[in-house]
């Protein structure tokens, strides 16, 4: 028996992403068919063009920035909750469409605050890179607990967001001083910069482990795609960090 | 200066990332007991189904 009641109770995790069950027996699986580490990193690579290619799109055309969005978090909902099998299809459109967005959000800070967006690309590579690296070297080693504490921080993040939208849509202005410029705005942008990076660790433990346990080859887009994902939000993170830090 | 700065660490960022993730973690990272088991590994099992029968010593020594 698990010494932690919460895992007792509430099982391992309720993230159908991290629970769904992938395939088979792996020994059922051709060597060249399986997944590699190789093979998902130059997928990354893959996304990441995309993603700049279509942030290029978006830069040029802002009009298409809602539609983007739409469009790319309908893709990230499929790949994550419906097929995380056709990743291969899906995952490429996602960040392209998810590219248009940045490029579009990206003008509108820019417009504002020149310069903020290399600051953000520069932010958003150094961590990933060093945290790469703390993870390969055994620096981070994430646990059940710790996979535990990010997805209950994340999805408490995720709820006041929607909390915020829906209070900003039927005319109010939102979950107050989350958003402002003072040091609670900037304390909790902070906090959620961080919940965003560490939630990079567990992306790359994804991958690892993937590779380790010989996963069906389809696993090399899924843990490229839901990099993508943490990548993409920490970038947008840190846009607004930035922007609440500039604008004191 | 901006762009010069944070471009250059974007770049060798992207340059540590590609480099380093296709190498496989640190065995401090991998063999320890408490990893997330994601993937319910099928590992090969060495008992052989069917009835099993306990070996005394002693029937062993009658025989």
């Amino acid at each position: 028996m698990s010494k932690h009641s919460a895992l007792n109770t509430f099982g391992r995790s309720g993230n159908p992403a991290f629970t769904k069950n992938f395939g088979g027996s792996t020994y059922d699986i051709p060597l060249e068919e399986r997944m590699t580490l190789d093979g998902a990193v130059n997928k990354t690579g893959i996304l990441l063009s995309l993603c700049f290619a279509g942030a290029f799109i978006g830069w040029n055309i802002p009009a298409l920035l809602i539609p983007s969005w739409i469009i790319g978090m309908i893709l990230g909902f499929v790949t994550i909750f419906r097929r995380p099998e056709k990743a291969g299809s899906t995952a490429p459109l996602y960040a392209l469409s998810q590219g248009i967005f940045l490029g579009g959000i990206t003008l509108f800070f820019e417009a504002q605050f020149p310069g903020i967006g290399i600051q953000a690309i520069g932010l958003t590579f150094g961590i990933l890179a060093s945290l790469l690296f703390c993870y390969k070297s055994g620096l981070i080693k994430p646990t059940e607990n710790f996979r535990l504490m990010i997805f209950s921080a994340t999805m408490g993040i995720a709820l006041l967001y929607l909390v915020s939208i829906l209070m900003s849509l039927f005319g109010g202005a939102g979950i107050p001083l989350i958003h402002s410029n003072g040091l609670f705005g900037i304390g909790f942008s902070i906090f959620v910069v961080s919940i965003a990076a560490l939630n990079l660790v567990l992306d790359f433990d994804f991958i690892e482990d993937g590779a380790d346990k010989g996963m069906p080859k389809y696993m090399e887009w899924y843990g490229a795609f839901s990099l993508m994902v943490t990548l993409i939000w920490l970038y947008l993170e840190i846009l607004r960090l930035l922007a609440k830090m500039r604008s004191r | 200066m901006n762009t010069i700065i944070f471009g250059g660490l974007a770049i060798i960022s992207l340059f540590v990332f590609f480099n380093l993730a296709k190498v496989k973690a640190s065995s401090k990272q991998l063999d320890r007991p408490n990893r997330i088991n994601r993937f319910q590994k099928h590992s090969t099992n060495n008992i052989i189904d069917g009835e099993s029968k306990e070996i005394i010593e002693d029937d062993e020594k009658n025989s």
